[in-house]
């Protein structure tokens, strides 16, 4: 089975919606800038979305606030998502429709702020007694009922796979027939546990993230939104893009470093490879989880390198975007559906001094050539991998 | 429609430590409090290092993979929490709002949704793919079902684990719970196994349901906890009768599930 993939967006620092994503991407202009978060003074880079801690939740939906929940909610307003899922919602029923979100945080940093205020006892005062937002579904809740869909919803929390897994899960469920369609996504708040506890690990970097450059020392932590409503062929005829293949793993390894000779990342691959019935050399454009730590580029290359020839192209939109965690899977995921879509295959931007150790060699400049299949990889603390494969619809 | 085996189970609270402490109880013995872990999936060194969360989920996945005699590096993992580990939780934002500087890359590393099936993998080396949910208050209900797909789709065994932490002290004006409870069912497609210990039949439609009343067992405190609603489903299947249930999986879609007992005795090994 191909899975249709209908409406899509993204909004992270690179762009609110896509048209201001592709932009950036055509002009090399990264999102990132200095971290400038209050009561945070790591020297650090931050991939911060304008404007949500403006962003009003609908009135019905004010007792799910957090900053999360209100890029989720900035994010379903873009390139016509609602309507999309409205339009699909009133051929098949709501309660065909699930929701599969995916997260590393969810709403923490409302618990967070919860805990600069607790009550004489020691417990969560009235304002914050929240109970679905401090929980790990606050995403998949809130976005079931801002779209009104009734299907089963879960949210996928596997650190910085979280959001490519939900289509692997949405795969499973409408090949199944428990559902029709699928409204999957992600999203990742900036938020005081990320940046600090990323600090005490010694991985963030103190300049702009250089992926791939040998000069690399960490990464810089964003923050985004990005959906797409995936459903049988027969429901979006007009559909462009298709998932075509999806590959599970773990390292089995480290809980906070990845498999020394990328392991768990070769073994989602081949499983994604094998799914779609293609082979590694007929994957045209690889976005990478390129997160800019030494360890992940090196060990992402080596894998690379174990099955792939220059023939396709890889690179790290981590520089535009930050490491958005777990809403990167789904970024990523779009950044690849529209570079098939542009034929504009997006650089490394940042790597001015490509490593020379490294394994595989990634693009550099933005390149036009046409993508017939694009790829993308992400890899998360306790060693879990997921690897996506996307094709087009009328191939 | 979604037709499993139960090839496995594991269960640990305060009051039981396994499953045939379980049976025990509801047959009417004693409950003890105050249960240690100790799980001996995990190497001594990263037993020090794991938090509660992480030595209850090995120990009742543990369980479920020697009850049926599984190799675990060949089975899948969905793991289920409505809230993960609290206790971090509480930790990581104590430690913000006093010394944020001062937070521990140990427990920053721990608090990751997936950190049970992170040391659970690493203690069985195994690279199957593996899952961490929730579905809030309906996070066993939403586990099963996605476990149940996964095991029929994949045409793997999958190993569903559904557990909650006490309460922390902080969120107690939030949550009424305060017991932790843990329990792993290993799914696989029908016949896979070569034994098997009931059988799930899962029907999700769009009605509406109630949220399950709690079971009580006579000397066990578990009503609140998320995960106790599969204490039916464990207690049918403890008392090997057939039983169907209804349990909600979103506000407007639910699950249907019959459990048939043991239609197929266990084989022998040899």
């Amino acid at each position: 089975m191909r899975l249709a993939i209908g409406a899509y967006t993204a909004t992270s620092a690179a762009g609110v919606g896509l048209q201001a994503l592709q932009d950036s991407i055509d002009n090399r202009q990264s999102g990132l800038r200095r971290n400038d978060l209050q009561n945070c003074d790591i020297d650090t880079w931050i991939g911060r979305v304008d404007g949500v801690e403006d962003v009003s939740l609908p009135s019905h939906l004010n007792h799910l606030f957090s900053r999360n929940n209100q890029l989720a909610w900035f994010g379903l307003q873009q390139d016509g998502l609602l309507q999309s899922i409205a339009q699909l919602a009133d051929r098949v029923g709501p309660d065909r429709v699930g929701v599969i979100m995916g997260t590393s945080t969810s709403s923490i940093g409302r618990t967070e702020e919860a805990f600069t205020c607790l009550l004489p006892s020691g417990q969560i005062a009235e304002d914050y007694q929240q109970p679905e937002v401090h929980s790990l579904h606050s995403p998949g809740f809130f976005v079931a009922e801002a779209t009104g869909l009734t299907g089963p919803a879960i949210t996928i929390s596997t650190a910085c796979s979280s959001s490519a897994k939900v289509f692997a899960s949405a795969y499973r469920w409408i090949n199944h027939g428990l559902v029709d369609a699928v409204l999957v996504g992600g999203v990742d708040s900036l938020c005081m546990s990320i940046l600090f506890g990323f600090n005490s690990l010694e991985l963030v970097s103190p300049e702009l993230c250089r992926p791939f450059d040998h000069r690399r020392d960490g990464i810089n932590i964003g923050e985004g939104c990005g959906y797409a409503l995936v459903a049988r062929e027969d429901l979006l005829p007009d559909a462009q893009f298709a998932l075509l293949g999806y590959g599970e793993s773990v390292d089995a390894y480290h809980m906070s470093h990845p498999h020394p000779q990328g392991e768990g990342a070769v073994i989602a691959m081949d499983r994604a490879l094998e799914r779609s019935g293609l082979a590694a050399d007929s994957i045209d454009y690889v976005n990478l989880h390129g997160t800019a730590s030494q360890a992940n580029d090196r060990t992402e290359a080596l894998a690379l390198a174990r099955r792939f020839t220059g023939r396709t192209l890889v690179s790290s939109t981590k520089a535009w975007t930050g490491h958005a965690l777990g809403a990167a899977g789904i970024l990523e995921a779009i950044i690849t559906l529209e570079a098939m879509r542009s034929g504009i295959n997006p650089g490394t931007l940042n790597c001015g001094q490509p490593d020379p150790e490294l394994a595989f060699p990634v693009l550099i400049d933005n390149v036009s050539r046409p993508v017939r299949f694009g790829m993308t990889n992400s890899f998360g603390f306790g060693g879990n991998n997921a690897s996506l494969i996307f094709g087009q619809m009328n191939d | 429609m979604t037709d499993v085996d139960v090839v496995g189970l594991g269960v640990w609270s305060e009051s039981f430590s396994n499953w045939e402490e379980f049976c025990h109880v509801l047959g009417g013995g004693s409950a003890e409090t105050g249960r240690t872990l100790k799980p001996q999936a995990i190497a001594p060194n990263e037993r020090r290092r794991a938090p509660l969360s992480v030595k209850m989920a090995v120990e009742v996945m543990d369980q479920a993979c020697r009850m049926a005699a599984l190799e675990p590096a060949t089975v899948a993992t969905v793991f289920a929490s409505a809230l993960g580990d609290m206790h971090i939780t509480e930790y990581m934002c104590r430690t913000l709002a006093d010394a944020p500087q001062a937070i521990s890359p140990t427990r920053f590393h721990n608090s990751v949704h997936n950190a049970a099936t992170g040391y659970w993998s690493i203690a069985t080396q195994s690279h199957c793919p593996s899952s961490a949910v929730s579905g809030y208050s309906n996070s066993v209900s939403m586990a099963i079902l996605d476990g149940a797909i996964q095991a029929v789709e994949e045409q793997i065994p999958v190993l569903v684990t559904v557990q909650e932490v006490a309460t922390a002290p902080a969120f107690k004006s939030v949550y009424e719970w305060n017991q932790p409870f843990s329990a792993a069912m290993l799914l696989s497609p029908v016949g896979m196994c070569s034994s098997n210990i009931a059988s799930l039949r899962l029907n999700a439609s769009g009605n509406l349901v109630e949220p399950p009343q709690p079971v009580p067992i006579p000397g066990v405190e578990l009503s609140g906890n998320p995960a106790a609603r599969l204490l039916p489903l464990l207690i049918a299947i403890a008392e090997q009768r057939n039983a169907d249930m209804q349990l909600p999986l979103s506000r407007g879609s639910s699950l249907a599930i019959s459990i048939a007992a043991g239609c197929r005795a266990r084989q022998s090994e040899s």
